[in-house]
């Protein structure tokens, strides 16, 4: 899973400076960073932190 | 008595009238050339006036002390001119000098800010991260950091042009270059680079990258192995945070977004909202994942329980003294204080404290609405966050600006500290990660909304003309160039930090033994108690 995160997250970034190349024009390069932004923000949050979660020393308190 | 009133007005308005009515001034005749005729006749104290002493300083810092090229010749227009140049590069390099000196002390007050917001029986290793991550970053960017950071930066004007760093390693990708590191100033000899002012812009630029190294320490107090922090913390200074340092202000591609691909003025960060606080925080988040909560900071339903830091008074002491290093930090980024715009500075100085003020506010009255208290550390934690978000966006916007950007930050860190502890389960003693991360990328976006187009440093940034514009005075795609850096603080410096981490955490492990995290750091890492003296007693969850 954490792994799967990290390429997860490296994708938002790649998709970002995918930008610059796809297109010129302003509006459509926001929406193309805004959409890697939240990949990569997911790719941590959704991801990596999860499979953390899932095993996090808390659970195995007594 | 009401003629006297009467008169005297009358007087007064007919003054004012007068002024009203001067006339212009005849434009000034147009001045001779200077000669070097006109340099030699300049009167020079006499030596028997300046045996009397100078009380007034009329006497002291006169034609006399222009440096002479050639003795024979005496002083010549050459030298006069010589003179001035030397005397603009002096006081930029004073001004960087100092201002860097200033934000050396900040490590003090990230040290005492920690360590208060940490239990006592943690005290010397919180202390000692905070104190050797000073010299651990230092040898780190000494050897390679400022290389590849500075390396290709091509010259800095206000510092005497510093051509020696000209060698930027690129590649071309949508047909332009993309600068990823430069190659000069190893060991501050390689490549002509023992030079003075690359000596200035390395001090400025080591106690800048030291201050990102020290917001990590925070977020994996009291719990991190302190060999696991040594090789962590030179990983960053010498790699991670001088990559993305070249991108913004070495000359790499961020900063030529604007030249390459005509987004604004490229990727803006003035003084390092982005390089040096998003970069710190998000480091943070990732040591923070790797190495986990500290026990008894959750319940076994995932609860969060506070765990009280022992100090709150060096804790806002700590406050104060970073937002007095910030005084460096932000003003401190023009690199000079003559020529250029450079007195932008006194705005520069005013928007930082506004936004530091606004900030405090901004936590302090959230707090005060949401739990009953106006919490302490929260208050100098919203303090902290408005200067970590008015760093990027403090060269290029006005007051009003500052302040709104300063309280958005204030009650963000709030929200982001919640957001962290509650739903992402993530432990942060300090709010590192709220304070730095989450604020740092909201100041590098202000950026692209809130820069008024007024400042003008030298009548371009980034080598494109303009002043830098944000999308509410007109210019979207300062806010495209914004994010595409936002982007890649969070999609690729937290990538590179996290796994870094993960190798260290492979071969020396990140985490102390739950004995040792139970009984305190002090003594299984590091061999003496910080406050040896006392009576520890475990009043909270997890103590």
């Amino acid at each position: 899973m954490i792994y799967t995160g990290i390429l997860v997250t490296l994708a938002g970034f790649a998709i970002a400076v995918a930008s610059l190349g796809l297109t010129s024009s302003v509006n459509a390069r926001l929406l193309i960073v805004v959409l890697g932004l939240a990949v990569s923000l997911f790719g941590i949050i959704g991801v990596i932190n999860k499979a953390y979660l899932k095993n996090a020393i808390w659970r195995k308190q007594s | 008595m009401k003629r006297f009133i009467l008169l005297i007005a009358v007087l007064a308005l007919a003054s004012v009238a007068g002024f009203g009515q001067t006339p212009a001034a005849a434009p000034p005749a147009p001045a001779a050339p200077l000669t070097t005729n006109d340099v030699k006749n300049i009167d020079t104290p006499s030596a028997a006036d300046r045996l009397k002493g100078d009380p007034g300083g009329a006497l002291t810092g006169t034609v006399g002390d222009v440096a002479v090229g050639d003795a024979k010749k005496g002083l010549t227009v050459a030298d006069a001119i010589n003179q001035i140049g030397q005397n603009k590069v002096a006081i930029n390099f004073t001004w960087t000098l100092i201002t860097g000196f200033l934000v050396m002390f900040m490590q003090a007050g990230f040290a005492i800010v920690e360590t208060g917001l940490c239990r006592a029986k943690n005290a010397n290793h919180t202390m000692m991260m905070n104190f050797m991550v000073y010299g651990v970053g230092m040898l780190a960017y000494w050897l390679i950091g400022f290389s590849i950071q500075m390396g290709g930066v091509g010259g800095i004007a206000n510092l005497g042009g510093i051509p020696s760093l000209n060698t930027e390693w690129a590649i071309t990708l949508f047909g332009k270059p993309f600068g990823l590191f430069g190659q000069h100033g190893i060991f501050l000899t390689q490549g002509g680079t023992y030079d003075v002012g690359v000596m200035v812009i390395f001090l400025f630029q080591m106690v800048f990258m030291d201050t990102a190294l020290t917001i990590v320490t925070g977020s994996a107090a009291e719990r991190w192995k302190y060999a696991a922090f040594i090789v962590s913390s030179f990983v960053l200074g010498a790699f991670i945070y001088p990559l993305f340092g070249n991108w913004a202000w070495g000359g790499g591609w961020l900063a030529n977004l604007g030249g390459n691909f005509g987004l604004g003025k490229g990727y803006c960060d003035f003084a390092g909202s982005g390089v040096v606080h998003a970069v710190g925080g998000l480091s943070a988040l990732a040591l923070s994942l790797i190495v986990g909560p500290r026990l008894g900071k959750y319940t076994r339903q995932g609860k969060p329980n506070a765990i009280i830091g022992h100090d709150i008074v060096i804790v806002l002491t700590g406050c104060f003294i970073l937002a007095f290093g910030w005084f460096g930090f932000n003003p401190g980024s023009t690199l000079g204080a003559s020529g250029n715009g450079n007195l932008r500075i006194g705005s520069i100085a005013v928007n930082t404290m506004l936004a530091g003020m606004a900030g405090g506010f901004g936590s302090m009255l959230y707090m005060w609405m949401r739990y009953g208290k106006p919490d302490a550390s929260m208050s100098g934690n919203g303090l902290l966050a408005g200067l970590v978000a008015i760093t990027a966006p403090s060269g290029f916007v006005n007051t009003v600006g500052a302040c709104i950007i300063g309280l958005i930050a204030g009650v963000l860190v709030c929200l982001s500290v919640e957001f962290v502890d509650k739903v992402m389960k993530v432990d942060d003693p300090v709010g590192a990660i709220s304070v730095h991360g989450t604020n740092g990328l909201w100041g590098v976006l202000s950026v692209g909304l809130f820069a008024d187009g007024k400042s003008n440093y030298g009548g371009s940034w980034n080598g494109v003309t303009g002043s830098v514009t944000g999308l509410f005075y007109g210019d979207a795609s300062q806010l495209v160039a914004q994010l595409i850096g936002i982007a890649t603080l969070v999609g690729l410096v937290f990538t590179m930090t996290f796994v870094a981490n993960l190798v260290i955490d492979a071969v020396i492990g990140q985490r102390v033994g739950a004995k040792a995290e139970l009984e305190g750091l002090d003594l299984p890492e590091m061999g003496q108690l910080g406050y040896p003296e006392f009576e520890l007693k475990a009043r909270t969850a997890g103590a």
